[in-house]
């Protein structure tokens, strides 16, 4: 995903801080993928959304 | 054939993507070049030869990166090509319009001890722009060869194939960083012992930053208890560190490349500038970029959120939809078939789970903060908040803070408790303590944003005065804090991405992310602060509650019912917000106790879940003492404005 803020390439990685990419550290299972390079708060999709748009993605390649 | 292919020094092409590296590729390379998949992934990697002063070289063009430490798999190959193929020279390839962005990973490529040649491409462009590049000044600060090119014409490609044909590595001085990061950084240099083809003081930097390639690679190299003791030290600055060591590393490599920059760009003012770029220039300009904030929040915020949002589709919704088609046939089945009071209560009663809870998180909350992300996503879309930041720098200044603030305080409009999160962001302490205060403070959430901008819209001049309240509370406190607060004001700097304009597929993902996620998270809150309240009242618990805040509430000149929606406001801005609206609809204020309850509710208390991140972010103290301010600031404010405007006569 592209970061909304400096509009550099990251990768969608949700969870504990393992690689600096989401911090998860907010309570109730946070979806904000924390850029690297400027630290704003990006949202990332839900799993059904995610889906869609995955399928889409499917679509448009073939 | 192939013997002879693998003994010839290797040439390796890195940098960003779109910089014109396969241009580079193919101009030293010619037509012959072979395209395979890098071993064990599907990342492509394309190979050829070029022959320079009777000397044979493999040219090798790596999938783009943007910086040493990878993210994606074509960054994890591009890296381990240069870790594994022992190049003779490294050319990192840069787009000219780009320098100051691209510039922090030649000062990788330089710190991992890489014979670097650094190509500054598409420097037609860059002249075109305005842009006056000092080659010789970058190549004296940096330290290593830099040609200036334009590729597609093969401009500079004779000099290019002269600087590989004459590499001579020389030993590098290392770029400062921070004292406190340069003491980690040495201390796990001190334990490192084995001989590894990036330097060690790159290594160490990667090793801090959990980087696996590294870690295998020390596992092999090291002694079974140096690595044990390298990954101890590693494990502990990196937990120490946990919040911040990316970005300060970034950070830190930015001041180096403003230094490195400095007296080497100069820009000048060209006639013949795109749109876009004159567009940039007004929106980061003081006198140009003040008209076009207002213009985006007059716009954006006032008319679409505020009027459209707040007021069209919640009319839509609550006073329509759910007031003539969905509200009467739930009470009414509830009246025929709940015979127990507290059941008909809980469900459909005054604070009941569906005509509180429900009609506040769907009919309320959702279109406003819809309208709301939708401007937003729209805005970061089109890249306009990096250049807020710039245009707001200096006013941050005086209260303390950086340009960098504004990426919480933005957030903050979406949602305080995360902005109090990503304050950890930003570089001070002192820093993050005056955001997190402002933010609980001044900053109202989206949907408190949009409920009172809905409300009073119909008074445009309740609406100045709840402006500029907030704005004077906001610059006021912020100053006091700033000279209260020791500490340095952070210089703050960021490359700014380009203008352009807004993809309809990223902003409606965006929209619909923030929406689903703002709204998964709201609607078991508000049921269960609906449940509290219900409790409340059958207990007569939140009667006496009422009762405490009840002579506040009076003292600043509201009825004594909008004492429930400060208790609202305690659960939730949004859940408060919604409470004043439910005010104003019933009547119960008048333009002046109006602005008023606005600017309390405003500056009231953060909810519940930001006043626990405050809590995780800056210590019970500090969240404490912050909490009793803010309580004390809300209605000390809320009084002296309800005095101000009975003596004035103001909006009577």
């Amino acid at each position: 995903m592209i970061c909304g803020f400096c509009h550099r390439q990251i990768e969608i990685k949700i969870g504990a801080l393992e690689d600096g990419s989401a911090c998860g550290s907010c309570f109730g299972g946070c979806r904000k993928v924390h850029c690297p390079h400027c630290g704003y708060a990006n949202p990332a999709p839900g799993k059904l959304l995610a889906r869609f748009l995955q399928l889409k993605k499917g679509n448009d390649s073939d | 054939m192939s013997v002879q292919q693998n003994s010839s020094p290797k040439v390796v092409l890195v940098g960003n993507p779109n910089v014109g590296k396969s241009v580079v590729f193919n101009a030293l390379t010619g037509a012959y070049t072979t395209v395979s998949n890098y071993p064990g992934t599907s990342v492509e990697v394309s190979r050829g030869h070029c022959v320079i002063a009777d000397q044979r070289y493999e040219i090798l063009d790596t999938p783009g990166m943007y910086s040493m430490m990878p993210i994606t798999e074509e960054e994890r190959v591009a890296r381990r090509i240069l870790l594994n193929e022992d190049p003779h020279a490294v050319i990192h390839v840069i787009d000219a319009r780009n320098i100051e962005r691209m510039l922090p990973m030649t000062l990788q490529l330089i710190e991992a001890g890489l014979p670097v040649i650094l190509v500054v491409n598409i420097l037609d462009e860059a002249k075109r722009l305005g842009m006056q590049i000092d080659l010789e000044l970058l190549q004296k600060n940096l330290g290593i060869p830099v040609i200036g090119a334009v590729m597609k014409r093969k401009t500079g490609l004779d000099e290019l194939r002269q600087a590989v044909a004459d590499y001579a590595s020389v030993p590098y001085t290392p770029f400062v960083y921070a004292a406190d990061l340069e003491e980690d950084i040495d201390g796990l240099i001190k334990l490192i012992h084995g001989d590894y083809r990036l330097s060690r003081r790159a290594t160490a930097i990667l090793l801090m930053q959990k980087d696996d390639d590294i870690v295998q690679l020390l596992e092999k190299q090291e002694s079974a208890g140096d690595y044990e003791s390298l990954l101890a030290a590693a494990r502990e600055i990196s937990f120490r560190r946990r919040s911040d060591l990316h970005l300060q590393i970034s950070l830190e490599r930015r001041k180096v490349c403003k230094r490195m920059l400095t007296d080497v760009v100069t820009q000048e003012v060209n006639e013949t500038e795109p749109f876009a770029e004159k567009l940039s220039r007004w929106m980061m300009n003081p006198i140009t970029g003040t008209p076009i904030l207002l213009l985006v929040v007059y716009f954006g915020l006032y008319k679409f959120v505020g009027g459209f949002g707040a007021g069209t589709m919640v009319d839509f919704l609550e006073g329509n939809i759910f007031e003539n088609y969905i509200n009467p046939p739930v009470i009414s089945f509830a009246e025929k078939n709940l015979s127990a009071n507290w059941l008909f209560e809980l469900l459909v009663g005054e604070y009941g789970l569906w005509t509180l809870g429900i009609r506040y998180a769907v009919a309320l909350v959702l279109p406003i903060v819809g309208t709301f992300f939708l401007v937003f996503s729209l805005l970061e879309d089109t890249g306009y908040f990096p250049r807020l930041a710039l245009l707001v720098d200096r006013m941050f200044k005086l209260i303390g803070l950086s340009g960098r603030a504004v990426i919480p305080m933005i957030l903050g409009f979406g949602c305080d408790t995360m902005a109090t999160l990503v304050t950890r962001t930003l570089e001070t302490k002192r820093e993050r303590v005056i955001a997190t205060m402002l933010l609980a403070l001044v900053i109202p959430c989206s949907a408190q944003l949009g409920v009172i901008l809905g409300l009073l819209s119909a008074e445009p001049r309740a609406l100045l005065v709840w402006t500029v309240f907030l704005l004077l509370v906001f610059i006021v406190i912020g100053s006091l804090a700033a000279r209260v607060l020791p500490g340095e004001s952070p210089v703050f700097y960021m490359e700014i991405p380009p203008l352009r304009l807004p993809q309809l597929r990223n902003v409606a993902v965006k929209t619909l992310t923030r929406m689903q996620s703002y709204f998964v998270e709201i609607l078991p809150l508000f049921l269960f602060a609906s449940v509290v309240l219900w409790a409340g009242k059958m207990t007569g618990t939140l009667e006496q509650v009422i009762n405490v805040v009840a002579p506040v509430v009076k003292a600043i000149g509201l009825p004594i019912e909008a004492s429930t929606a400060f208790v609202f406001g305690f659960f939730r801005r949004d859940f408060g917000a919604a409470g004043l609206y439910d005010l104003q609809t019933s009547g119960l204020l008048n333009v002046a106790q109006l602005t008023v309850a606005a600017v309390t509710l405003t500056l009231f208390v953060p909810c519940v879940a930001q006043f626990l991140v405050m809590i995780k972010e800056r210590g019970i103290k500090t969240a404490l003492i912050i909490f009793a301010f803010v309580t004390v600031m809300a209605f000390s404010s809320g009084w002296f404005l309800n005095k101000i405007l009975m003596t004035t006569g103001w909006l009577a």
